[in-house]
């Protein structure tokens, strides 16, 4: 394997160094969520950098070749993906109550996941040449784009894995609002948007899920049940008051109030310890790096760079701002990961991947 | 062209960046620090859980140290309605481990829902082993139950005691709402309801405890914050004896009647019995809806404690009055003499002696030992009945004794002065005729007999009848000691005593006294049998059987009145079970004696 050493000196170190500090962080933070667990926290540590530890390794594997060459083969990653996700659907190992994991070598991963930031590239592939010719999209032209984002949506949502769905679809739209739309383009998408939440709620949703929105909207309609884990991470969150708990001193997750607190809740965990101050860095932490990714995208050496440079901005904004509403009931309950910080493996290499390619994108900006 | 468009998308990115940080903050700061604390208390409300260890109950012993009410571990079902995830589920499930009704859960919650829902609920209590069992290994299944082991009050010797230790349940909805009187008690929380445990509520409580425990979402105890450890219950000691109320007891079992047995140099009560009883332990353990009603519609009143409830007319014990207070008044003599002819003509009405043929010519000794009531028309006359009122009512008849249990009835003694009251009527005559043989508009109680019988074997005094003698603390220290209180002493005339002690001797131990059946190996009794009639003219009943009496003769130290309802005849319903304590009392063995006068043979 042959590395250009040029490339070193333009490796972004600001988007590492953030990135490092947000998992640091994170790593830090599930210690605590996961000390009252009888496996002890030690366990999930190690799985986490163990993630990590392939997730770099990914990312030098994504780096060496350059993201035209790969986007040159998004169409077989596609299919790739798409096989692994059905493959959920017929050989999928299921946990509470929703089949979302394949166990390969050993290793469970969580294909959806992985899913994201393939979507991101395939989607950039089909569209830059578009955006290069700086052509709002019409009905027509994201007819296709929406069709290829779709079957990976209804086989993610059958698992069912609404979260990671809804993140899909979002991503998907904000790549399409990226390269820019005709104004009848955004007339019918608005339009489609105003009645969709009836159609999905008549004809789509579960009843699970449709008590997590009324207990969304009303949280003492059901204190003891759907409204319980909201109303219990509020509690998490604001007794954290101005400077927190301190670290290892939360009780509401230790314990149990919180369910999935290590996971799709733990923002809740870290607001309780870490107080007001803490989410306040960990917020700027966030918000400076999905910055650092849009100056990525500003700045890269072509259109196609930039649209996967703003694919991975936007999966990290989605996941970031849903994830930290729904732990302050400002979103209903929903599954999705806080980015570097949720414990889970495959979340964290989709992440890593995605870091991988933002790299790769930043430091062939001078290329030409 | 191309630049334009691309930094615009760049400022709408900034935007939506700026507007979801601003969002999130004000979101963190009003969840953070505008309820901050607000959080924080509901947080500290979800982890901590404050126990209430119960106090054990004083212990209640007789005048020997034997217990006769005590406290065991008993283990009972709680609810915390905050810990319930799912309401059916919960409550549908507990009812399905416990044999309890889903109903009888939901009235329970219902009858709490004035507490903070973190408050657990007792649901039911003193649950056997196997259920026991059952509920540990379901727990996990049905949030919100816990069990608890708690002192349960244990009574030994059951009904044989239930009118006088009385017996202690969970506090009701009425007594809670005297916020002043029962401000420390809580839904769930027992209390003495009747007898001693009652009277002595404050003694017996103790001061409860408190446990703060950290419990996680299942409520499951993680670790103990503090306790404050519980102050037990201060102990009774009685003036009761274990033997002697059981012998009492044992002897009125399968009827309806009252014993009670006084120390007459002190008033301490020794015996009171009163049957029909109940068991005291069925309250204690949460009575049952059924049970309740077994024993509240009963016809018998099991829960009526006739020795100091019950108004019966005393029929001829009542003549002990009379003698006295003619006596000491000077009326009749030891050598006045009314003739007997089996009648007393009085008005245009015969009043007949008991004894058909008449008893001739009768002195007070005679009329006592032989119960001749023409002797007492004649009497009863001569006082009239004010005298016999106001002399009675001194002696503790026709008033509340003050012995220390709940409710006690006052009975009543005629006056001129009530019938006016009463009726508006003036008091005829004819009237003290029956009230001189104690019948009539007389209605006196066991414990007031009692007193009268211990006023002459006290020789001219009685005292305050007293169960509890002292409250001892559970290191041992004698927080308070009841020493005797004097009802009446009166200085009688010369003599006067010695008469009447004389004729009640007679009672049991000169040939044709009517107790002369109930005689005691060894131990000189003294008594005065009577059967009162009881019910109306148009219905008749059996008559009431008394028995007062008191020994030994000369030197007494048991004094007792012993009701038998409808048991026909003082001599042989009533004086037999006073016969019964006396010899219990003095251990005297019968059956060996018995033995030993046949070998003799």
């Amino acid at each position: 394997m042959r590395i250009d050493k040029r490339r070193y000196y333009h490796l972004d170190w600001y988007l590492i160094i953030n990135g490092l500090l947000i998992f640091g962080i994170g790593l830090l933070n599930l210690v605590s969520a996961t000390s009252s667990f009888s496996s002890g926290s030690y366990n999930f540590m190690i799985k986490q950098l163990i993630a990590f530890a392939m997730g770099l390794v990914l990312i030098v594997i994504v780096m060496y070749y350059d993201y035209r060459v790969i986007a040159n083969h998004s169409r077989w990653i596609y299919l790739g993906g798409i096989f692994l996700v059905v493959l959920v659907l017929i050989i999928g190992l299921a946990a509470g109550g929703a089949k979302r994991w394949i166990s390969i070598f050993g290793f469970s991963i969580q294909p959806s996941e992985l899913m994201k930031p393939i979507l991101v590239i395939f989607l950039a592939n089909m569209l830059y040449e578009k955006k290069r010719q700086n052509t709002p999209l019409s009905l027509k032209d994201i007819a296709k784009p929406l069709l290829w984002t779709l079957i990976p949506f209804v086989l993610i949502v059958k698992q069912p894995d609404l979260g990671t769905g809804i993140v899909i679809i979002l991503v998907c739209f904000a790549i399409l609002w990226y390269i820019g739309l005709k104004k009848s383009t955004y007339a019918v998408l608005f339009g489609v948007g105003a009645i969709s939440p009836f159609i999905a709620w008549h004809y789509l949703m579960k009843p699970y899920q449709k008590m997590r929105v009324l207990s969304f909207i009303n949280i003492d309609a059901d204190p003891a049940g759907f409204g319980y884990h909201a109303k219990q991470a509020i509690i998490a969150v604001g007794s954290g008051r101005f400077l927190g708990k301190g670290f290892m001193a939360g009780t509401q997750h230790k314990l149990q109030f919180i369910p999935e607190h290590h996971t799709d809740f733990i923002f809740t965990v870290f607001s309780e310890e870490w107080g007001f101050i803490g989410s306040v860095v960990l917020f700027a932490l966030f918000i400076s790096f999905i910055n650092r990714c849009l100056k990525i995208a500003m700045n890269a050496h072509d259109e196609l760079g930039a649209i996967i440079a703003f694919g991975i901005a936007s999966i990290i904004y989605v996941q970031f701002t849903i994830n930290v509403m729904m732990a302050i009931h400002l979103a209903p309950v929903v599954g999705i990961p806080l980015p570097f910080i949720s414990y889970g493996g495959s979340s964290l290499l989709s992440m890593l991947v995605s870091v991988g390619l933002l790299l790769n994108i930043s430091t062939r900006r001078y290329m030409f | 062209m191309k630049e334009e468009n691309l930094s615009s998308k760049y400022k709408w990115c900034t935007l939506v960046l700026v507007i979801t940080m601003t969002v999130l903050l004000i979101r963190l700061w009003d969840l953070q620090i505008m309820r901050g604390a607000e959080m924080r208390k509901l947080s500290e409300q979800n982890r901590i859980r404050v126990k209430k260890i119960v106090a054990p109950r004083g212990i209640i012993y007789d005048r020997m140290g034997k217990v006769l009410a005590d406290t065991r571990p008993s283990f009972n079902i709680y609810l915390t309605p905050e810990d319930i995830r799912d309401f059916s589920q919960t409550v549908d499930g507990l009812a399905k481990l416990i044999a309890c009704d889903r109903e009888e859960i939901i009235e329970k919650m219902k009858a709490a829902s004035g507490m903070p829902p973190s408050f657990p609920i007792k649901i039911k209590s003193d649950i056997p082993m196997d259920e026991v069992a059952r509920v540990e290994a379901h727990r996990v299944y049905i949030p919100g139950i816990s069990i608890q082991i708690e002192p349960k009050r244990n009574y030994p010797y059951a009904a044989s005691f239930a009118h006088v230790i009385g017996y202690v349940s969970e506090v009701s909805d009425e007594e809670l709402k005297d916020k002043k009187k029962h401000k420390d008690y809580s839904p769930g929380d027992y209390i003495g309801k009747y007898g001693l445990e009652r009277s002595y509520e404050n003694d017996l409580r103790g001061v409860d405890g408190e446990k703060r425990v950290e419990v996680d979402a299942i409520g499951r105890e993680v670790r103990t914050l503090d306790v404050i450890d519980p102050i037990p219950g201060n102990s009774l000691h009685l003036n009761l004896d274990l033997e002697l109320q059981l012998s009492a007891d044992k002897a009125l079992e399968t009827r309806k009647g009252a014993a009670a047995a006084l120390n007459p140099k002190t008033g301490g009560v020794l015996v009171l019995a009163s049957r029909p009883g109940f068991d005291p332990n069925l309250f204690a353990s949460g009575i049952s809806k059924t049970d309740w009603q077994k024993i509240a519609l009963d016809k018998l009143h099991p829960l009526q404690n006739r020795a100091i409830q019950g108004g019966y007319p005393p029929g001829s014990t009542f003549k002990i009055l009379l003698a006295l207070r003619a006596l000491d008044l000077g009326i009749i003599n030891e050598r006045t003499t009314f003739s007997c002819g089996g009648g007393f003509a009085y008005g245009n009405r015969v009043f007949k002696c008991w004894k058909k043929g008449g008893h001739g010519s009768v002195s007070v000794h005679r009329a006592i030992v032989e119960s001749c009531d023409v002797f007492f028309y004649n009497v009863g006359l001569k006082l009239g009945v004010d005298r016999i009122h106001d002399f009675g009512n001194t002696l503790g008849l026709g008033r509340v004794t003050g012995i220390d249990l709940p409710n006690e009835q006052k009975g009543l003694l005629p006056s001129t002065e009530w019938k006016k009251r009463r009726y508006n009527q003036p008091w005829y005559e004819g009237e003290t005729v029956s009230v001189a043989i104690g019948q009539g508009a007389v209605w006196l109680t066991p414990i007031q007999l009692a007193m009268l019988s211990s006023f002459v074997a006290g020789d001219g005094k009685n005292y305050k009848p007293q169960i509890v003698n002292r409250i001892v603390s559970t290191e041992g220290k004698v927080i308070k000691t009841f020493e005797p209180v004097v009802n009446a002493d009166l200085k009688l005339k010369p003599g006067v005593l010695t008469i009447v002690k004389d004729g009640m001797r007679g009672v049991v131990n000169e040939p044709g006294g009517t107790a002369g059946a109930s005689k005691v190996q060894n131990v000189l009794m003294s008594g005065k049998t009577g059967t009162a009639q009881a019910g109306s003219d148009k219905v008749k009943l059996g008559d009431h059987a008394w028995f007062i009496a008191y020994a030994p003769s000369d030197d007494a130290s048991v004094a007792m009145a012993i009701l038998v309802e409808h048991g026909l005849h003082g001599s042989s319903a009533a004086a037999p079970i006073a016969k019964g304590i006396t010899e219990t009392l003095f251990k005297v063995k019968t059956v060996i004696k018995e033995a030993k006068a046949n070998e003799n043979r």
